[in-house]
């Protein structure tokens, strides 16, 4: 054991004295996770400005005018007057507005007749949401003004006389939609940009820890150093556990580092520390448990780096390290629960959005300790050759 | 012919080692699979559905929702599993159809549908105002049938159907969409995304990381030794820079074909097509070049490289459309080369433009190639004299 540590000592030693160790563990994810939420910033949660040509001015109209502006829409949409329809189509494709709407003089008239009319959405190609998120508010509110003219018609339909429309239209202005739409809260956070990419850049870059210690420890085989500590009284799995003891102490400060700094200057939400740290040490034995494994596999410090290479960028391109995995396919979502990772973001997605303590990490932290025992058992089988031979 | 010499050797010298050749072949086919299947989700909305035992109204909404094309639908089997989804993001709001509801509406009661969503969330609030556009149609033939019942013979059913045939038919108050330009601004979604933008992030990519051989061959001090023989230091600077440049063409070449041939993607207009990548290929050439100067050791290279390559490429949209992100962004994401070449293939891809259309694009991108290239040139030539 105290030979575990010296190695251990010796090797962190090593790894600090070289300047990309802190690049790599500090400086490059906490920078990318700091660019990524900057670029998102504002751009993750939607509101757009519409512009609204009222050429009406009928009741009607002033209708639409206020459920445009009705309290649950306010985060949503910012309703700009706009004189006339070609200035809202210049405003439109100029970007100025995000869309526009358009009332057509005589609307409140046509609506509360039987003629056909139509309300008018000014669109961009560059922004079909705003376009949409529109015509669905507009459609809503029209909504209540067709269901009537549609009951009318449909008792027509069903054998009424002509003469019993005047009655049929009273009474049916009088009726209300039978589905209605209830809010109901989630008591959940939106997941922020910086939450989920500040852990993905961290664990993207605990990975090339892998490559690393692999490097390090052929470097080492190939001076000669291994069979030296070999003729000491030393333990293969000694020398082993000394190298996995190196990357745990590095792994565990570079991700502590990182969710100290991006949660203090940039506003992470990692979620309960005791529940984020338990995620973080599992995550940390997982990569403990690859390095072994890539140790194992390769013959040659060019194996190694190239096995590592292809772990890393599989693991980290699966699990969800570089793009946002809840908005993938359910496919991906489903691959992603087969690497350690894609379990550890769907913990931090989950801590940082619906809160939580450790309940809300045991399913994740089990599966991460799951993989890190199969790839583990895999490493200590290959272990004695990598060491012996 | 000395350059041809060096190049030839540095070419073989990549194609032997295997780590080189994942890099450089598996992953970037591996991103464009991944990416192209991930970004999709920038113009349409993600909603979600529980069913609780509805009824037949219930089925019927269900499957409006799925035709009005506003947003992709889910299906979950639970409040708890919906609530989740909509939490992490999965999908911006979900729908609850409550029991009974076919019987309630029936009876000619309201029904109370739930809808998960946060009031201060605007996403969210965007995705459930498209949702209540279509319960609000459905809700208008339900309200048909049951007040033609009421007031006039028929069944709830007959009067449903005749309500719902109707409503295609009538005199309406219509919301129509008035598309004011044509000009796309950003890629098409999918792998007509993903594989443009992995051309641009791999080839840059690979050339930085490619910079290791160049700092390797310098620490061995191979090129000292190749100046003891008559070669020229320019030789030996247009040696490196011929074996860059053609592993960055083979790649692209590469890219293209995959994603042509196994993915549909429609590269635009095949001589401006070919004149991009060439600059761009030596945009990446220039880069790998000066790295191999820059960096003191082959491992900073071969970790460095793809940290900044991946850090320039987020900055220019190769991860996302610079399009969502915002303005300030935006502009800094120009100052690298990638977000040129990404608006060149935008043009080329989306909007159908020429070999003129992207002549801005095509002079910034050669601006930078020629940057690097000389600073490149002078640090290695001066390294070697």
């Amino acid at each position: 054991m105290a030979a575990s540590l010296v190695i251990a000592r010796k090797d962190l030693r090593q790894r600090l004295r070289d300047r990309s160790a802190l690049t790599i563990g500090l400086i490059a994810p906490v920078a990318i996770a700091a660019l990524m939420s900057l670029a998102f910033r504002g751009a993750d949660t939607f509101h757009y400005t519409l512009g609204v040509v009222d050429a009406d001015h009928g009741p009607v109209a002033a209708g639409l005018l206020q459920a445009l502006q009705q309290p649950s829409l306010r985060h949503v949409v910012t309703v700009r007057i706009i004189p006339t329809e070609a200035d809202a189509a210049r405003q439109v494709k100029g970007k100025e507005v995000a869309a526009a709407l358009v009332i057509p003089a005589g609307f409140s008239n046509a609506a509360s007749g039987t003629a056909q009319t139509s309300l008018r959405t000014l669109s961009s190609v560059n922004n079909t949401i705003a376009a949409s998120v529109t015509e669905s508010i507009a459609s809503s509110f029209v909504a209540q003004i067709n269901a009537d003219r549609l009951s009318v018609a449909t008792a027509i339909a069903a054998g009424a006389p002509s003469s019993a429309v005047p009655d049929l239209t009273a009474a049916a202005s009088k009726l209300q939609l039978p589905e209605q739409l209830t809010q109901r809260p989630l008591g959940a956070h939106a997941v922020k940009a910086i939450s989920y990419m500040a852990p993905a850049m961290a664990i993207f870059f605990l990975f090339f820890t892998i490559s690393f210690t692999a490097r390090s420890f052929f470097v080492d085989r190939t001076q000669g150093m291994i069979e030296r500590m070999r003729a000491a009284p030393i333990r293969p799995l000694e020398i082993l556990l000394g190298k996995a003891l190196s990357v745990f102490v590095f792994g565990v400060a570079s991700l502590t580092a990182i969710a100290v700094i991006t949660s203090a200057v940039f506003g992470a939400d990692w979620g309960s520390p005791l529940a984020a740290g338990t995620v973080c040490l599992a995550m940390v034995i997982a990569v403990v448990c690859l390095t072994a494994l890539v140790i194992g596999l390769a013959r040659t410090q060019r194996q190694a780096e190239g096995i590592a290479s292809a772990v890393i960028f599989v693991l980290a391109l699966l699990g969800g390290n570089f793009i946002f995995i809840s908005v993938a396919p359910s496919i991906m979502r489903r691959i992603a629960l087969f690497t350690p990772n894609g379990w550890a973001l769907r913990a931090f997605t989950d801590l940082s959005t619906t809160g939580g303590g450790m309940g809300a990490v045991v399913v994740p932290v089990l599966a991460i300790l799951g993989f890190s025992s199969v790839v583990g058992a895999g490493a200590v089988l290959l272990a004695r050759r990598a060491v012996t031979s | 012919m000395t350059a041809f010499a060096i190049a030839k050797a540095s070419l073989l010298r990549v194609a032997r080692d295997r780590t080189a050749l994942f890099f450089l072949i598996a992953l970037p086919i591996f991103v464009i699979v991944i990416i192209g299947a991930t970004v999709r989700g920038f113009s349409t909305f993600s909603v979600g559905v529980v069913d609780l035992g509805s009824g037949r109204s219930g089925s019927d909404l269900v499957a409006a929702m799925r035709h009005s094309g506003d947003f992709k639908l889910r299906e979950y089997g639970s409040v708890a599993s919906a609530t989740k989804a909509v939490a992490r993001a999965e999908v911006s709001a979900a729908l609850i159809l409550p029991a009974g509801m076919d019987a309630t509406l029936r009876s000619g009661r309201t029904a109370d549908l739930g809808i998960l969503a946060e009031q201060t969330n605007s996403t969210q609030q965007a995705a459930s105002s498209a949702v209540h556009s279509v319960v609000a149609s459905q809700a208008s033939r339900i309200q048909a049938a049951l007040f033609a019942s009421e007031h006039q013979a028929g069944s709830y059913d007959q009067n449903l159907a005749r309500a719902t045939s109707l409503q295609t038919r009538m005199a309406l108050v219509q919301v129509s969409t008035v598309q004011v330009d044509s000009r796309s601004n950003t890629l098409p979604e999918g792998f007509s995304y993903s594989a443009p933008t992995m051309l641009v992030l791999f080839v840059f990519i690979n050339t930085l990381a490619g910079a290791a051989n160049i700092v390797e061959t310098r620490r061995l001090g191979m090129y000292e030794r190749m100046s003891a023989a008559p070669v020229r230091a320019r030789d030996i600077v247009a040696g490196e820079t011929l074996s860059l440049l053609t592993f960055s063409l083979l790649q692209a070449a590469l890219i293209v074909a995959v994603g042509a041939i196994g993915f549909g993607v429609s590269w635009g207009d095949p001589l401006a097509a070919v004149v991009l990548i060439a600059v761009w290929a030596l945009v990446a050439a220039g880069v790998g070049m000066l790295a191999g100067t820059l960096f003191r050791t082959p491992e900073q290279a071969s970790v460095l490289g793809p940290t900044l390559g991946i850090l320039l490429g987020m900055l220019g949209g190769c991860m996302w459309p610079l399009s969502v992100v915002n303005s300030a962004v935006r502009s800094i994401g120009h100052a690298t080369p990638h977000a040129w070449a990404v608006d060149a293939w935008t043009a080329l891809i989306a909007r159908g433009a020429n070999l003129g259309g992207i002549a801005t694009d095509l002079a910034a991108l050669a601006g930078f190639a020629a940057v690097l290239m000389v600073a490149a040139t002078v640090r290695l030539r001066r390294q070697l004299t």
